[in-house]
């Protein structure tokens, strides 16, 4: 995708969202009280300015596109990779990671999942330090734990499977 | 509090090992984040913060600015060495920098780059000394009307961290302050897009959010492309800087110390224009003009005060106004809010001794600095060695931690993978974060200063014009946008000439 394509895909998108927030998030997700005497004084006032401005801006991005001067249209946004499915598949799999973190953290404990989510990301990378990755994917959240539930004070998640001291 | 006594009660809330020790710990934790480039002094800062919580409030936020300082001048190795800044500030350190380092004079421009560093940070500090209070006794008058018209000025000068693109800038700040408005309504009370979540009722965590935007798109952007950083540190070379080199430099040094303490205490402009501003103008006014971009001592000189110079001074609208002067002070902010200190002109009432302690430990970063710097040039080669591959997945937990400890609430840990995603889909689009936290920090009080005016007033728009103190900051709300809309014609005119 070339920078003014992106662009121009930004420019639409920031109208749309303006557009969704308008018709539908705000009147929704926002409540008022009956009694505002002031459109300025009220809950709705300060989303819908924002909103109003972000489909201005998005006009804007689309409009810039189109000037002599926008951005390059044959320069490419992004720096392509050399694989990029593999590359997608390694997004979905931080994704995961991540989904897994939230769920095991309530589990097995904050310290046991930080250290798969570790190991997990320094493979995904395709780390070339295998062992070393490993070493520091059970010392960094020990060293973690630590500091935090021994300096910090904080009650560090410990789950039901092993707890620490 | 006379300003002996004041000098007084600062000294003794720093007069400690552990206030020191954490000063000293936080630059050469910043150096070493600084000097690894894709780390940043911003991410170093926002990765430090969590473990402030359990310090004393002087001795956390010592250990911030120990970080932001260090981080400031740890950029400047990586730019000489491997052509790559570890901070945007450091990147007009590069047109002088590189040359050296290839003709195999590294040692001496990073001994330069440190000197200048050292002697801005110096000039900076005393900046703030001097200005702050000024300042922040000058802003006692300010009420409702007045800090909705700074902040809206404040607002304005996110141009200046937009990067390429005004408009990517704007959008950028529009979700700041759009996601600010998630929670409890200032006024009344009712819920905006809580979706009825009890735990969105008190907004989105600030140390979330930010973690998240500026942290975790780095994890993101190694999954997707894990190779992409590698590259070749350079040798170090024979030839080392010296007090000569350090004399023909020194109006260089002290113009743009002075041009950074000037564009650092505007709120939003940022070290690196001030960087580039100081470099042009050595360059402008040097003797040996033509040897700029070729490896020109006087031009690392000059790019390193410039981009040092605005880090004593972006703590003025800080702790003078509440306002942050870049992204790393607003982050800093963090770190007040969570010991329960507003800062603002009533902080040098209420706070004095934390405000002089402040002081005293930044006239001091500026010595340690100079030792952590001189031992950091020749251990950068170690510290560039750790495997990023390993540095990465690291950040990760560490991040997790950090961020569940700010509310012990893993539902913050959830905010700050989702908001990770946004900042890694902004760093795609080429969207910057700096005015979307700029934003979403200003966003609540822009709003809650505009509504407290407008029931002061009920509901009267004249009172945002009441008194010469609202016509200075529409004037320079005036003057900023004629600047940007100026610039970005210019632009334009370059653009088609082309």
């Amino acid at each position: 995708m070339t920078l003014s394509a992106m662009q121009r895909g930004l420019g639409i998108g920031a109208v749309l969202v303006a557009a969704l927030l308008i018709l539908w998030a705000i009147p929704t997700f926002v409540s008022t009280p009956s009694n505002v005497g002031n459109v300025i004084l009220s809950p709705l006032f300060w989303p819908y300015s924002i909103a109003g401005l972000t489909g201005l801006v998005g006009l804007g991005l689309v409009a810039s596109t189109f000037r002599a001067d926008g951005p390059d249209d044959s320069l490419p946004a992004n720096e392509p990779i050399d694989d990029p499915i593999p590359g997608l598949i390694r997004l979905a799999g931080i994704a995961v990671i991540m989904v897994l973190t939230m769920v095991l953290i309530d589990r097995i404990g904050m310290v046991w999942a930080s250290m798969l989510a570790f190991a997990a990301t320094a493979f995904l990378v395709r780390t070339r330090h295998p062992r070393l990755a490993l070493v520091s994917a059970v010392a960094v959240p020990l060293v973690l734990y630590v500091f935090f539930a021994h300096v910090a004070g904080v009650a560090v998640p410990q789950g039901e499977l092993v707890r620490l001291p | 509090m006379s300003f002996m006594d004041s000098l007084a009660a600062g000294l003794s809330l720093v007069g400690n090992v552990e206030a020191f020790l954490a000063l000293f710990v936080g630059l050469i934790i910043g150096v070493i984040g600084g000097a690894i480039p894709g780390m940043s002094a911003t991410m170093a800062v926002a990765l430090t913060l969590p473990f402030t919580f359990a310090m004393q409030p002087i001795t956390g936020i010592l250990l911030l600015l120990g970080v932001y300082k260090g981080g400031i001048f740890g950029g400047s190795i990586p730019a000489i060495l491997i052509k790559t800044p570890g901070t945007p500030a450091s990147s007009a350190t590069i047109l002088d920098g590189y040359p050296m380092a290839e003709k195999g004079e590294a040692g001496r421009a990073l001994g330069m780059a440190l000197w200048a560093s050292c002697t801005a940070d110096l000039v900076s500090n005393l900046s703030l000394i001097l200005f702050a209070g000024w300042l922040a006794s000058f802003a006692l008058k300010f009420g409702p009307p007045e800090f909705f018209t700074l902040i809206l000025f404040s607002l304005t000068i996110i141009a200046g961290v937009s990067g390429e693109s005004l408009l990517r800038g704007a959008l950028s700040a529009l979700l700041g302050l759009l996601l600010a408005t998630v929670g409890l309504d200032l006024v009344y009370g009712t819920n905006r897009f809580t979706f009825g979540d009890p735990s969105l009722m008190g907004g989105l965590n600030f140390i979330a959010v930010l973690i998240g935007l500026f942290a975790i798109p780095e994890v993101l952007a190694m999954a997707w492309h894990p190779t992409g950083h590698l590259g070749k540190a350079r040798s170090l070379g024979a030839r080392h800087v010296t007090f000569a080199d350090y004399r023909r430099s020194f109006r260089s040094i002290i113009r743009g110390s002075l041009i950074g303490v000037f564009l650092g205490s505007i709120p939003g402009i940022g070290a690196a224009p001030s960087a580039f501003l100081s470099y042009s103008e050595a360059r402008r006014r040097s003797k040996n003009k033509e040897n700029f971009g070729k490896g020109e001592v006087e031009g690392v000189a000059a790019a390193e005060a410039g981009n040092n110079g605005v880090a004593g001074a972006t703590l003025i609208p800080l702790l003078a106004l509440g306002v942050p002067g870049d992204v790393i002070t607003a982050i800093i902010i963090g770190a007040f809010m969570i010991h329960g200190l507003q800062p603002g002109p009533m902080m040098f009432i209420l706070n004095v001794d934390i405000i002089y302690g402040l002081f005293i430990g930044l006239i001091v970063s500026s010595v340690f600095l100079l030792a952590i710097g001189s031992v950091a040039i020749r251990g950068f080669r170690y510290v560039a060695d750790i495997p990023r591959r390993i540095l990465i997945p690291a950040v990760l937990v560490l991040c997790i931690f950090g961020v569940f400890a700010v509310n012990n609430n893993v539902f913050d840990v959830g905010v700050m993978f989702a908001m990770g995603w946004v900042g890694y889909i902004m760093m795609r689009l080429h969207i910057p974060p700096a005015p979307f936290l700029i934003a979403f920090i200003l966003g609540p009080l822009l709003e809650d200063n505009f509504r407290q005016a407008m029931l002061m007033s009920a509901s009267d728009p004249s009172i945002l014009i009441r008194g010469p103190i609202t016509w200075f900051f529409w004037a320079a709300t005036a003057l900023s946008i004629f600047a940007i809309v100026r610039r970005e014609m210019k632009g334009q005119g370059v653009a088609q000439a082309a």
